[in-house]
């Protein structure tokens, strides 16, 4: 074989390797946005199941708050029911403003505050909300990541071969936070 | 540099610079080893590699273990501090690594450490004393510097640089002893030194060889240092925590009593440097420095 067949051929299997390269990566960063969404769903999951413990604890000191019970189990089970990044973090909005409204009635009962049970409950809860929240952080930088890889040259050339598409970031509408209070003066 | 993203960028890149002139520095010492030498210089650079890999890649290893049994940390599970443990979980979540194993050391001086050779073999530790020191907010941001270290493999990255700084020592010091002992001898035998000149330069640069590889060392740890600050940014989005962390280390004038070398690197803050001032061999960058390299970072963000 003379040089200039040799040149074709290193090109050929630089441009395969290029090919690869960027196909990998791509599958890659599609598949940490999966199992960065899984692992919000897991924290979600394991919120879900503190409900019912510290529903109970509340309820042994302020029986008759049903009307914030009765929330509370209501975005439970829509948490369940729901399916894909838009419905999950809307569901999780709402168990974070139910869960919110919980916390809040509970500081009218001192001796529920002072409970032992209670406060290891807070601990785990609080800390539970924390990973939530740092697992919707960690899915949002792999999206980034992915959707500026798919816009980006060269990515955006092998975006369609690798069968990989834009993903949405996960958005929690938080009612609490946007509606301003309507403040009367008279 | 306000920004979180970009100062973990310049820090790497310099971090490889350091890492390419250790390079050169490696070269050069080897260049000078053949000159002044001859060809008696050959079996000697394997040996000196050799001796440096052997004691720095035996330690990064089983780094997790040895580092655990230096410092008599003690590993806990979820109920022996379940703030602590939940706060470092916490993280792991926002790094996308896998949960390393936490361990607290009985001592009073504020201080943490990580280690470990991979993410899955990481181990970070807490002395008693930053755990009763610090609050929620600042011990987050001194785990999140820590679970840096472990996200940007820095118990590899120090690896690479100690065996490059040991192994020039090693081979400056062996080229310099025979020298000492066979004398006069070495230009009959070898003949390697034709050129005075050539000789003279090559004893100066085997002299300062290993010097430059020190400094470049600490250079690097220092880049690792506040890439690890940076990244820890990164991990919390709140600066504020860490750099709280930091003005406590500062006001507290306690060290801890682990004053061995060779575990130095891996503290949050350094146990042998003088924290107020910088000298070109610490191994942290100044804590003033790093404070204010955050509070850019909270008026950025």
């Amino acid at each position: 074989m003379n040089t200039s067949t040799w040149i074709v051929l290193g090109v050929v299997v630089l441009a395969v390797l290029f090919i690869v390269g960027q196909y990998n990566s791509l599958v890659r960063l599609n598949v940490g946005v999966d199992e960065a969404f899984a692992q919000i769903e897991v924290q979600l999951q394991r919120r879900s199941d503190l409900v019912p413990n510290l529903v109970e604890t509340v309820k042994g000191y302020a029986a008759h708050e049903s009307a914030t019970f009765e929330k509370v189990v209501a975005a439970r089970a829509k948490a369940t029911a729901a399916q894909g990044v838009e419905a999950v973090a809307e569901a999780d909005g709402s168990m974070t403003q139910a869960l919110r409204g919980l916390l809040a009635v509970s500081e009218a009962y001192p001796d529920l505050k002072a409970s032992e049970n209670f406060r290891a409950l807070q601990e785990e809860l609080s800390s539970t909300e924390n990973k939530i929240g740092f697992a919707r952080q960690y899915y949002n930088d792999n999206v980034r990541s992915l959707n500026a890889k798919i816009v980006a040259i060269p990515g955006r050339f092998f975006a369609g071969m690798a069968k990989v598409v834009a993903r949405p970031f996960y958005e929690v509408t938080d009612p609490g936070k946007r509606d301003v209070p309507a403040v009367s003066f008279s | 540099m306000a920004d979180f993203r970009a100062a973990q960028q310049q820090n790497r890149t310099k971090t490889w610079v350091m890492l390419g002139l250790m390079g050169s520095v490696t070269a050069i010492a080897f260049y000078a080893a053949a000159v002044f030498m001859g060809s008696s210089s050959v079996g000697i650079v394997p040996i000196a590699v050799g001796i440096a890999l052997a004691g720095v890649w035996g330690s990064y290893y089983g780094s997790d273990k040895l580092v655990l049994a230096m410092t008599g940390a003690r590993v806990i599970s979820h109920d022996d501090a379940p703030q602590l443990f939940n706060l470092v979980e916490e993280l792991t979540l926002a790094a996308g690594l896998p949960m390393p194993k936490v361990a607290i050391v009985e001592d009073n001086a504020p201080n943490a450490f990580a280690t470990g050779r991979d993410p899955e073999h990481a181990v970070i530790a807490f002395t008693s004393g930053i755990l009763r020191s610090m609050d929620r907010e600042q011990l987050q941001g001194v785990a999140a510097h820590e679970l840096a270290h472990v996200a940007n493999r820095d118990t590899l990255v120090m690896a690479v640089a100690a065996t490059t700084a040991g192994a020039i020592a090693i081979l400056s010091d062996m080229v310099l002893r025979v020298t000492f002992w066979t004398g006069g001898n070495r230009d009959n035998n070898n003949g390697g030194g034709g050129n005075p000149v050539a000789v003279i330069a090559a004893l100066i640069a085997l002299i300062l060889a290993p010097i430059a590889a020190l400094l470049l060392k600490s250079a690097v740890s220092r880049k690792r240092e506040s890439l690890a600050d940076a990244t820890a940014v990164a991990f919390t989005r709140n600066p504020a925590g860490l750099r709280k962390a930091l003005e406590v280390l500062a006001s507290d004038s306690t060290v801890v009593h682990q004053k061995s070398n060779s575990v130095a690197h891996v503290w949050i803050e350094s146990p042998l440097d003088n924290s107020t001032t910088s000298n070109l061999f610490s191994t942290h960058p100044p804590l003033s420095e790093r404070i204010a390299i955050l509070k850019q970072m909270e008026q950025g963000g």
